[in-house]
């Protein structure tokens, strides 16, 4: 029986080692906790130094919402990339279904995010997030990322599609 | 639910297209069988029918009609 894979407290160097994403398009602080093909518990402190507040917006900052899926996609990245054939991997966007933005999320809040992996086959990983403030649910978003150099290898033979 | 019912609906829901459709689909006939698509079908296909496809069949499943022709291979007659 093989013996469960258990990281904790990834710091945002030891993250992006597992994934590509990079400043100013990297959004994670810490992964509290990851169970590789189960879950991922991670959290981002928004501070007014982020990039986006300036202009997002300048009389009321607030994360915009293309920031909030990022985030939470990239604490799910952590449920499957922490496999080690699969670390550092590029990903991509299959599908981003039911968002839902909650509370507004403002310079000084701290979003805490539960990612659960619900099936990982041949590239293609499917899973809910969850995003937290104080306790209250900030955001959400169920998700289908890809990892294409592990799924292409299983399309049919054909010269159609390069 | 017969095999083919079964089989069927898997094209059918996972490209969202109609029975008629099916008939001699090919991979990349239509937009929706991409290789993501490809990768929709294939799992509608192994939930369908409780089965785990050999990657050398994920790979030579190209058409409607040789998926059925592949799953005989799982003792699943359509």
């Amino acid at each position: 029986m093989t013996e469960k894979i258990v990281l904790q407290n990834l710091d945002s160097q030891q993250i992006q080692e597992y994934q590509q994403n990079r400043y100013p398009c990297f959004f994670v602080d810490k992964i509290v906790e990851a169970v590789p093909g189960e879950y991922a518990k991670g959290y981002k402190n928004f501070t007014y130094n982020e990039w986006f507040f300036p202009a997002h917006f300048e009389d009321e900052p607030n994360v915009p919402g293309f920031v909030q899926i990022e985030t939470l996609t990239q604490v799910f990245l952590m449920t499957f990339l922490t496999f080690p054939e699969y670390k550092g991997k590029k990903t991509g966007f299959v599908s981003v279904n039911n968002a839902k933005f909650r509370k507004k999320i403002i310079p000084g809040d701290r979003l805490d995010i539960i990612a659960e992996l619900d099936s990982y086959r041949r590239g293609l990983a499917k899973g809910k997030v969850k995003g937290y403030i104080d306790g209250e649910l900030a955001n959400e978003v169920e998700l289908v990322v890809s990892i294409p150099e592990i799924m292409l290898n299983f399309r049919p033979n054909t010269n159609k599609e390069q | 639910m017969s095999n083919l019912e079964k089989y069927t609906k898997a094209f059918t829901e996972t490209f969202e297209i109609t029975e008629e459709q099916t008939n001699g689909l090919k991979y990349q006939d239509i937009q929706a069988w991409d290789s993501v698509g490809h990768m929709g079908l294939v799992a509608a296909i192994e939930d369908a029918f409780d089965i785990m496809l050999d990657p050398d069949d994920i790979v030579d499943l190209s058409s409607f009609e040789k998926g059925i022709e592949i799953l005989k291979k799982y003792n699943i007659e359509m």
